[in-house]
This record gives C-alpha cells, sequence and structure tokens, in this order.
C-alpha cells in the first residue's frame, strides 16, 4: 500500500489523515451509522454512484480498535471520499457516544479549514407507522436562518425538536463557526436498515446539489442490502440506546 | 435487544426485531428480508415468549455477501423472543415491506 502523501491535521486522540490532495470550497456530506442506518446507506450510494476516490480517513484513540478489509487492503473504519465538488464522509463502525464531541469538533474545525461551503448530515427519523409510508418524507434542521432557500423544496424544515448524536452536535459547532450546515432526516425505521428512506433522502440530496444520482439500485438490492446491514444495525441500535436516542421523540417543554 | 446471530449449524438467521407494548396488547417486529408471508410460522411457546419461524425465497451464503472467510448457507430465519408481559395464545401478524408486525393479546 502506498500513501502518496499524509498530512495530519491533528489534535491529541483524533487525527484526519490526508491520503490525497483534498480540494477547498467542497460540499461535505455526512454518512454515518444512525437511525434505520439512512445515512450509511445514502452516503455509501453517493461514493458509488459518483465514484469518489478515498482521500483520507479519522484516526483516534476513542474509536473501536479495528480495520475494516476491502477487497484484501485494511481501512480504517472512518474514511473521507471526494471528487472536485463533493467530499463524503462515512463510518463502517457504530460510534461510541462518547466520540462524538470530538468527532463533531474535529470534522468542523477541519470544515473550517477546508472552506467546506455547505455540510449535508444524513439521516433517519424513526416513525411508529413507517410501514404504511410509501415515499418517506425529508425534513431538515438547519444551523441558520436563510438556509431554507437552498433546500430548492426537498424538505420541510423541522421548528421544534431534539436531536441526539452526531448530526445534533455538528449542526450546532457549524452555526458557531457560521458553516452552513444541514441535517436532512428521512423518515424511517428506528432499528432496521431502510434503504427505501435512504433512496428518499439521496432524492433530496440531487435537488439541493443539482446532482442525478440514480437510487434504481437502492431500491433493486433492498432486501440484500437490509440483510448485509443487519449487524451494523444491531451494532449501531446499541449505541443509540446508550446515549438515550429515543430522547428525541420527546417534545421540548419550552417555546424558542 | 438481542445479538445478531448467523447459526451456521442450523442455517439460519437470527432477525433484527423489536416490540412494544401498549395497554392491551405486545406488538413485535422482526424484520425479514428475502421473506413471503407464506412461509413464516408463528408459534405461542408461553405465556411470556413467542417463537419466529421463516424459510427464506432464495439461499443466502456468504458468498454471496462477498464474505470469503466464512463458510455458511442459510435458508431460514429463527428467533425465540420473550416479551415484557404476560400474553394470550392468541397472535395476529401482517408481513408489510418485508417487515412482520405481530400482535398479541396482554393477558389480564
Amino acid at each position: 500500500m502506498r500513501v502518496m502523501s499524509t498530512r495530519l491535521f491533528s489534535d491529541d486522540g483524533f487525527r484526519i489523515l490526508e491520503t490525497a490532495d483534498i480540494p477547498s470550497d467542497l460540499v461535505l456530506i455526512n454518512g454515518l451509522p444512525d437511525v434505520g442506518l439512512v445515512g450509511l446507506l445514502a452516503a455509501s450510494h453517493i461514493v458509488r454512484a459518483l465514484r469518489l476516490e478515498e482521500v483520507g480517513a479519522i484516526a483516534s484513540v476513542m474509536l473501536p480498535p479495528m480495520i475494516v478489509l476491502h477487497g484484501g487492503v485494511p481501512k480504517l473504519p472512518v474514511r473521507i471520499f471526494a471528487n472536485s465538488s463533493i467530499a463524503v464522509l462515512l463510518s463502517e463502525t457504530a460510534l461510541p457516544g462518547s466520540f462524538l464531541r470530538t468527532l463533531a469538533d474535529g470534522v468542523v474545525d477541519w470544515s473550517k479549514k477546508k472552506k467546506i461551503q455547505l455540510m449535508l448530515s444524513l439521516g433517519g427519523m424513526a416513525v411508529a407507522n413507517r410501514q404504511d409510508i410509501d415515499v418517506p418524507k425529508v425534513f431538515a434542521a438547519l444551523s441558520e436562518k436563510g438556509l431554507e432557500k437552498r433546500l430548492q423544496g426537498a424538505a420541510e424544515v423541522m421548528e421544534e425538536g431534539y436531536i441526539v448524536g452526531a448530526y445534533g452536535l455538528l449542526l450546532r459547532k457549524c452555526a458557531e463557526e457560521s458553516i452552513p450546515a444541514m441535517a436532512l432526516l428521512t423518515q424511517s425505521y428506528y432499528d432496521y436498515p431502510d434503504p427505501q428512506a435512504a433512496a428518499s433522502s439521496l432524492n433530496a440530496v440531487n435537488k439541493i446539489l443539482n446532482l442525478k444520482i440514480d437510487v434504481e439500485e437502492l431500491l433493486r438490492k433492498g432486501e440484500e442490502i437490509r440483510l448485509r446491514s443487519k449487524d451494523m444495525m444491531h451494532r449501531t441500535h446499541e449505541e443509540m440506546q446508550r446515549m438515550n436516542k429515543p430522547h428525541e421523540f420527546d417534545l421540548p417543554p419550552l417555546y424558542g | 435487544m438481542h445479538a445478531s446471530g448467523w447459526n451456521v449449524a442450523a442455517a439460519c438467521i437470527e432477525p433484527l426485531y423489536n416490540m412494544f407494548m401498549t395497554a392491551d396488547e405486545v406488538v413485535v417486529t422482526i424484520d425479514l428480508p428475502f421473506v413471503t408471508a407464506k412461509k413464516i410460522r408463528l408459534r405461542h411457546l408461553s405465556s411470556d415468549a413467542i417463537e419466529v419461524y421463516a424459510e427464506t425465497s432464495r439461499m443466502i451464503s456468504f458468498k454471496d455477501l462477498g464474505i470469503k472467510h466464512r463458510h455458511g448457507e442459510f435458508t431460514c430465519y429463527h428467533a425465540r423472543i420473550k416479551v415484557p408481559a404476560p400474553i394470550k395464545r392468541k397472535m395476529t401478524s401482517k408481513l408489510k415491506r418485508g417487515v412482520l408486525e405481530v400482535h398479541i393479546e396482554r393477558l389480564g
């Protein structure tokens, strides 16, 4: 394995390894393991559909001590892929709740230095009646007022509610650093992999970024994806329970 | 929640499942990709447990899923599920979008 160049964007316990040139001014799409694995399924489909190059990875002592093999090559489980306009951050391991603040701070600091122009975090929104929903709807939590225009009607803005986990922290940190950010949350199963919800999420991404990513494969291979993702969903569910993810079902007690 | 299992000896997969309770019933949902409704068997095991068995529509192997270092071929799902409240024998179920929803009346 040849490492072309390794620039460490580092802080104690957290490093972003860049193994290729990563241009500035990109849109960063996050696909982290979460409700219904919606974000991970959508993000990995983007990587395949746009043939993004692997350009980096996140290393941290707070992540489980592991690698994942693909094509016989050992890789860190949290990786970054990119082309000249889009970067995708995804994780092939469930992220411990104890790691998420470090992750959010590290990714946003890196995004600021890379002049990321927009951060999109893709995830699921658990709904009890998912089985009765033919086309899952997409909701958006925004880091700042005025970003609604960039949604292009692809999602309905969430005004009130809780977001537990990495996406909530990323959104808040982006707001502090004035990086435009959206969390796109699609109606989905809570703890079953949901490729159909991932397809809805991608349709929203297509509208927002003016892309034409074909979601047909996600739908056609839905059963295989669900089975292949079963173990990942189980681990993700364990972490979600530990960080009290069901808090998202609660109503915030105050207004504003 | 439970351990996700691939039982090579029995050629069976333990499916993902979850449950919630209402005042009157326990509702169990089970994710069953590659299963049709006709191939599902539900059994009341005791006042606090049910069993689900479902044949897959095709044989699934680790090789199909890109895994070469483990060997296994699977033709069914199987789970014995403990429920948190005493239940009656009668169950109704519906398979939609590959997720089985089982409704069981609570005792007492």
